[in-house]
């Protein structure tokens, strides 16, 4: 098999790493930008020659732990592992969930879910991009996405009533239905960020700094991203098509008209600007779930002819779901269920084997960071040290969720 | 009677220009004002651009402007650690050294006319060779430290000083050869009509450059590369001695300032006649005023530009910023030539 460019400059670089003339610098695991995450950088004079990512400092046995818990409980506990992108974190394991029960979800209900991911997905780009900013000292940038994420943290909060562990979506459907005026909100917030983007451009991307410490540095070609198995943005800024969006049939995404941007370069600069061409993306799909989005039932009819009619009334009043006595013990027939999801780091993969009993027998995640992880081994090789954190600002890595 | 003239001496002592100007302005004094009012500038300013507040809770009728006082003192009550594998002495001494070496140029930088507290010929070269020293103190810091963060940060420090040094000292000597003088009070005696950065626009460019490569400011904090290692040669200290070294940049900066609007801004002039006959130094204010909106803007680069790459800073220092700053000198002696005369 022919060897890739960078596989096989690591290789060279690696033999050329003997013992006196490398040099060690430990980063992290309490770091100014990088989290909970350490990093064995090994230089040769200011070239890194070898990167041992340690990882495994916020790992919390979530799989684990779900195969103690009833099916439903285990909703807010995956939402831990990206708490800034919890709705699409869960909605791949209420999917597969949904899989093994046999439930269809009612539409009104999968537009909401829609509705959420998108919002996820553009606050947890702009807190990519704010770390972007800060790893190479840029702390405007850092503000502003940091600050500009507010906005959908809000409209996220109106929708399900909390600004991170929404814990929106629920086997069946969605736990509350549009508020009031929410439309208004949302366009108003998608005019402010697409005139905050172009600020971002100005202060940011066009800023001479930015463009040389990120252009043409760990640069990804699109063998190497669909050999090691990228996902994501990071996976689409290499040239390759590939988006849980359009290989799954979930959510509305069906229905709604959009377009995933690709772009060509491959390096940290076209990672970064292709999670902006994203953030546009997400608000388009935003601005056509509130066009498109049908009336109806939020929760699956199986479901709700379980509630009594007196909660049934108070929640169309409401609009908000009262959970059915059965989703204490949910118990789905033995067998196997996977879905993929498409997050604002990439695709995340569940795998839930049920034995019949209330508990899953094995869940299984697989998480778009602890697959981009590869990304910080064998970028960095070749660099200069100073790329490090470019490089890693680039990839856009969550610790937590990697560690789950 | 005698107690009077014992007051009467003190006070006579204390406004001798060669006491005055090192203590009170524009030396030690002066400093601490500029210490503890510009670090709250530079964080009301890159506050306000990333739409936060900044400073705010102590004092907060006048905007949080004690905030810096409270920090210092802070630094004064915190545990100073001296780690075990350092050297002691080096360590403890480096931090005092980094501060009171770009302090010392001050005696040399006259604060209005014959004003100055040492008077030299050869003030401008002065200036700047003992501003040079700095950085060997950096890099002493970093090697006494020993840690590895430290040392790669010394390194980067070298690698900074022969980046910048250079420039810095062609383009003030590009305005000595046209002004045909290294004393820097006749330099700004000649441009009472003409500021010399409208003769010699390129010298003022590569000096200020240059300025901001050597007092760390962004886009070249290189040194201090938090991303990377935590604090460069400042990672190891603790309390007062990490406010020493963090002041020592400002100092600099400072310094670095009033030398470059003495160059090509002017230095005291317009001349404000009523305040010099209170007294003498009081009328060169606007030398200390356009040095210190110079300090303001450098500080406010923070909220425009992230930070280059140590390889990246360097070839600007010799690919772009050396052949200017030899340019510059070209553009004096062609203004010479032209019979361009003050």
């Amino acid at each position: 098999m022919e060897q890739s460019s960078l596989t096989f400059r690591y290789k060279e670089l690696e033999r050329a790493w003997d013992g006196e003339k490398v040099y060690e610098v430990f980063i992290g695991p309490q770091h100014p930008a990088s989290g909970h995450m350490r990093f064995i950088v090994r230089l040769d004079g200011d070239i890194i020659v070898n990167v041992e990512p340690d990882i495994g400092y916020v790992h919390r046995t979530m799989e684990k732990l779900a195969e103690t818990k009833e099916y439903i409980k285990s909703i807010p506990l995956f939402e831990r592992a990206t708490i800034i992108d919890s709705n699409n974190i869960t909605l791949g394991y209420v999917r597969a969930l949904e899989k093994l029960l046999g439930i269809e979800v009612p539409p009104r209900a999968r537009y909401l879910r829609t509705l959420l991911s998108e919002i996820n997905r553009i606050a947890s780009h702009l807190y990519g991009l704010g770390l972007a900013g800060i790893f190479i000292n840029h702390s405007t940038m850092f503000m502003w996405g940091f600050g500009d994420r507010e906005i959908w943290l809000q409209l996220a909060e109106e929708l399900t009533g909390a600004r991170l562990t929404h814990t929106y979506s629920i086997p069946g459907g969605v736990r509350s239905d549009l508020p009031q005026d929410f439309k208004d909100r949302a366009l108003k917030a998608i005019r402010y960020m697409e005139r905050r983007l172009k600020d971002y451009m100005k202060i940011f991307f066009n800023n001479p700094v930015t463009v040389a410490r990120y252009k043409d540095i760990g640069i990804l070609k699109k063998e190497d991203a669909k050999r090691l198995g990228i996902v994501g943005p990071n996976l689409r800024a290499s040239g390759v098509r590939y988006d849980a969006r359009l290989v799954e049939d979930y959510g509305a995404y069906r229905e709604i008209d959009f377009e995933v941007p690709v772009r060509e370069e491959g390096d940290a600069l076209s990672r970064l600007l292709l999670r902006i061409d994203e953030i546009k993306i997400s608000m388009d799909i935003i601005r056509q779930v509130l066009e498109k989005i049908p009336d109806g039932p939020i929760l699956a009819e199986k479901y709700l002819r379980l509630i009594p009619p007196k909660l049934r009334k108070t929640m169309e009043e409401t609009g908000r779901v009262k959970f059915p006595g059965l989703f204490a013990s949910l118990r789905p027939p033995p067998g196997e269920a996977t879905a993929r999801v498409e997050m604002g780091h990439g695709e995340v993969f569940y795998h839930i084997i049920s034995d019949g009993s209330p508990k899953p027998y094995r869940v299984r995640i697989v998480t778009p960071s602890f697959r981009n992880l590869l990304l910080l081994r064998y970028l960095p090789v070749g660099h200069r040290f100073m790329d490090f954190p470019a490089i890693y600002g680039s990839v856009d890595y969550f610790p937590p969720e990697a560690d789950r | 009677m005698m107690v009077l003239e014992i007051i009467e001496y003190i006070i006579r002592l204390i406004l001798s220009p060669p006491i005055f100007a090192p203590i009170i302005y524009p030396g030690l004094v002066t400093v601490l004002v500029i210490l503890l009012s510009i670090i709250w500038v530079e964080r009301k300013i890159a506050a306000k651009v990333q739409l936060r507040y900044g400073p705010l809770y102590v004092s907060k009728p006048i905007g949080g402007a004690l905030q810096m006082l409270a920090d210092a003192t802070r630094f004064f009550f915190q545990e100073i650690i001296v780690p075990r594998d350092a050297d002691s002495i080096a360590f403890l001494i480096a931090p005092a050294a980094s501060l009171v070496l770009p302090l010392l140029p001050i005696v040399f930088v006259p604060a209005a006319p014959s004003f100055v507290a040492i008077s030299v010929e050869y003030s401008l070269p002065l200036v700047l060779a003992i501003s040079a020293l700095t950085p060997i103190v950096i890099i002493v810091m970093a090697w006494a430290a020993n840690n590895k963060f430290t040392i790669i940060g010394g390194i980067r420090e070298a690698f900074m000083v022969i980046a910048y040094e250079l420039s810095l000292f062609i383009s003030a000597l590009a305005m000595a050869i046209f002004y045909g003088t290294l004393n820097l009070e006749d330099i700004v005696s000649m441009q009472k009509s003409l500021p010399g950065v409208i003769l010699n626009p390129l010298a003022a460019i590569t000096f200020f450059v240059a300025m901001v490569m050597a007092t760390s400011r962004l886009p070249f904090d290189i040194v201090e590369g938090e991303q990377e290692i935590v604090a460069g040669p400042f990672t190891e200290y603790t309390g007062i001695l990490y406010g020493l070294v963090m002041g020592a940049g400002y100092v600099q900066l400072y310094i670095l300032c009033l030398v470059f609007v003495e160059l090509f801004l002017s230095g005291w002039y317009p001349y404000i006649g009523l305040l010099g006959e209170i007294y003498p130094a009081l009328g060169g204010v606007s030398l200390f005023i356009k040095a210190y909106l110079l300090m303001v803007f450098i500080v406010f680069l923070r909220s425009v530009y992230g930070r280059y790459r140590l390889d990246q800073a360097i070839s600007i220092g010799w690919k772009s910023l050396l052949p200017l700053s030899l340019a510059s000198v070209f553009l004096s002696l062609g203004l010479l030539a032209a019979g361009v005369v003050i």
